[in-house]
């Protein structure tokens, strides 16, 4: 059986001084017919962990290629122009955020011609897959975002994936101009996958996303090797926003000072973290979990403001 | 007149953002306006400064019409303003997109609730935009078709067009298309140029407010009379893009009458000074929009001319 890799350029703009704005897809299939699986990140230029994870999950097939029936496509980066800059935007004048630019358009701006091509390259595969790896400040356990409206029919699907939780994602007007809001409004199989909880050893985190992955494409019957078929050891929580999670926030400016708790059950009115500011030395709030859960998303020491988001705990209930 | 503050946003490192308002006249609260939502849109807080100005002068004149109010909001996001940021800095967040906002959200999604909840309760609002892309318009007012839309109303700016356009989807969380859905007659202005002043612009912009509010009967001042308006629609533009990159150097402004075939705009190699490419209108019509950027990226929308005939 025979196995093909091909690198092509799927978008591309010409910049004003030699050189392309490209947009590149690396296609590794097997000559047998088969399922796709399209696998994109770095959409947003400081989200690095998705570079490792594309980097494990490519040479791990061609390593093995005889497990391959059918097609991955993977898209390291849709935004290497801001990868470039480790600038979460698209430094265009003005700065956009390419995952508020879908669906596009082919007779658009630059961007909105980017988002189109990437949106109908990837549209007609089984499954999409863009990972996403939270911001600077913020870590996250392992998360399947799923649109809500096509969630039920969706929740089977993402169980391969063996995440941490899985989370209904709400049907607001910003999610539908990213590029799963806007496939999953086709009617198309989309997740978001968000990962990154910063430890010193970001292959613990990459390593979790490849296992899942090649969990899913067994599934999905792309890839063969019995020893890749995993089941989550635990039932994973459902999250509905709103319902299931709990939304942690500050009412001062000042500088956040976390308890860690990533991955912790924390119990109601347990300190998840202090607001603090160095010019008066004193403490100026202290954040209480106002629930029993688990804490799967947390703030790193940072400032904050009024809104600012320093936790998600996932309610007991939920569990 | 008035002062308030509408939001406090305290920082930790800076002074307090204070989104502040001038209000004139009491009673029904009749037309609002706001200014500058990003940090370089700076022609809109210049126009909002000179309105706060001229309503102070009308005031005492005694042009208000009793039972009438009119607010001016100058900018909802002064802290970017002073470091010259675009977007809100602490959350890298584009506030003209996080409408209609949450009160418990995030930072950017507090304001915009804020706001949205503040200028929902009046009759008619204004607010001052900037375009995505850098470049000049032909003065008009524009909405989205949002089936709440009021064109006709649009007219009395006695700006040369009304301009209805159709919404994308990243439009549903500008603050326009949800002010419109709240119930108030929502309009933008384009007032000519956002990171720079440009006095022309803003003194036309200031008069079609002015005339509005006029007419509205919300105010009584001197002003000279607009032109006939025109309401156009997306379907009655054309597009004319980049197919190559490099410096841009235009022919044509905004407002020139262009015939078919005529020359636009060249796009010159930036090293050599050779011509990659001239830029020719594929139809008979009016400048709308050109694109003022110096340097110009291959698909760059260039050009949008109003047909004269489709």
């Amino acid at each position: 059986m025979s196995f093909n890799k091909e690198i092509t350029t799927i978008a591309e703009a010409s910049l004003p001084i030699g050189e392309q704005w490209s947009i590149r897809r690396c296609r590794l299939s097997s000559d047998t017919p088969g399922p796709r699986i399209c696998i994109t990140s770095g959409i947003h230029g400081d989200e690095m962990l998705g570079q490792l994870i594309l980097y494990t999950l490519s040479r791990t097939i061609q390593e093995q290629p005889e497990f391959l029936t059918g097609t991955v496509d993977l898209y390291p980066m849709l935004n290497p122009l801001g990868l470039d800059l480790n600038d979460r935007m698209v430094p265009s004048n003005p700065r956009l955020d390419m995952n508020r630019a879908f669906p596009g358009s082919p007779d658009g701006t630059p961007l909105e011609t980017m988002c189109w091509h990437i949106l109908h390259d990837v549209e007609d595969a089984d499954l999409i897959l863009d990972i996403h790896a939270s911001t600077n400040d913020k870590n996250e356990l392992f998360e399947v975002r799923i649109h809500y409206p096509s969630h039920k029919d969706q929740i089977p699907k993402a169980m391969p994936l063996c995440p941490d939780v899985i989370w209904i994602y709400p049907d607001k007007p910003s999610f539908d101009s990213s590029l799963t809001g806007s496939l999953s409004r086709q009617g198309r199989d989309a997740f978001i996958l968000e990962i990154d909880t910063r430890s010193f050893l970001p292959e613990t985190d990459c390593d979790r996303v490849v296992s899942g992955i090649l969990s899913k494409m067994c599934d999905l019957g792309i890839w063969h090797d019995p020893a890749r078929i995993r089941t989550p050891a635990h039932p994973v929580p459902i999250l509905h926003s709103g319902v299931d999670i709990a939304r942690i926030t500050c009412e001062h400016s000042g500088l956040y000072l976390p308890v860690h708790h990533l991955g912790e059950t924390v119990q109601a009115g347990e300190i998840l973290g202090h607001i603090v500011s160095a010019m008066e030395g004193t403490a100026l709030e202290t954040i209480f979990a106002p629930c029993r859960g688990l804490i799967f998303t947390q703030r790193a020491c940072s400032a904050v403001y009024p809104g600012t988001l320093l936790a998600r705990i996932q309610k007991e209930a939920a569990i | 007149m008035k002062k308030e503050v509408l939001l406090t946003v305290p920082s930790y490192f800076r002074d307090d953002m204070e989104i502040r308002m001038f209000r004139f006249g009491k009673g029904e609260k009749s037309c609002i306006i706001v200014g500058a939502l990003r940090g370089d849109e700076i022609q809109q807080l210049y126009v909002c400064a000179r309105l706060v100005s001229i309503l102070r002068d009308v005031e005492k004149d005694g042009g208000l019409i009793p039972g009438k109010s009119v607010t001016i909001i100058p900018t909802a996001i002064g802290a970017s303003m002073n470091t010259g940021t675009r977007l809100w800095g602490p959350e890298n967040m584009d506030l003209n997109r996080r409408f209609p906002g949450d009160p418990a959200g995030s930072t950017t999604e507090r304001i915009a609730h804020a706001l949205l909840d503040r200028v929902s309760c009046y009759t008619y609002g204004v607010q001052l935009t900037s375009f995505y892309q850098p470049g000049s318009f032909i003065p008009h007012v524009r909405m989205m078709n949002t089936g709440r839309q009021n064109p006709e109303l649009g007219l009395e700016f006695g700006l040369p067009y009304v301009y209805v356009r159709e919404p994308r989807t990243a439009d549903h969380t500008t603050l326009n298309y949800n002010w419109q859905l709240s119930g108030t007659q929502a309009y933008s202005l384009y007032a000519g140029k956002t990171t720079e002043i440009d006095e022309n612009a803003a003194d036309q912009t200031l008069r079609a407010i002015i005339r509005f509010l006029n007419t509205r009967g919300i105010i009584r001042s001197e002003t000279t009379p607009g032109v006939l308006s025109s309401i156009i629609h997306t379907s009655d533009m054309t597009s004319v893009s980049a197919s190559s990159a490099g410096l841009f150097r235009r022919v044509k402004l905004a407002g020139a009458h262009v015939r078919k075939g005529e020359q636009l705009a060249f796009i010159m190699n930036p090293l050599d000074g050779s011509v990659r490419e001239v830029l020719r209108t594929p139809v008979t019509g009016t400048l709308f929009f050109v694109q003022d950027g110096p340097f110009i990226t291959e698909h760059s929308v260039v050009f949008n001319i109003l047909s004269t005939k489709k």
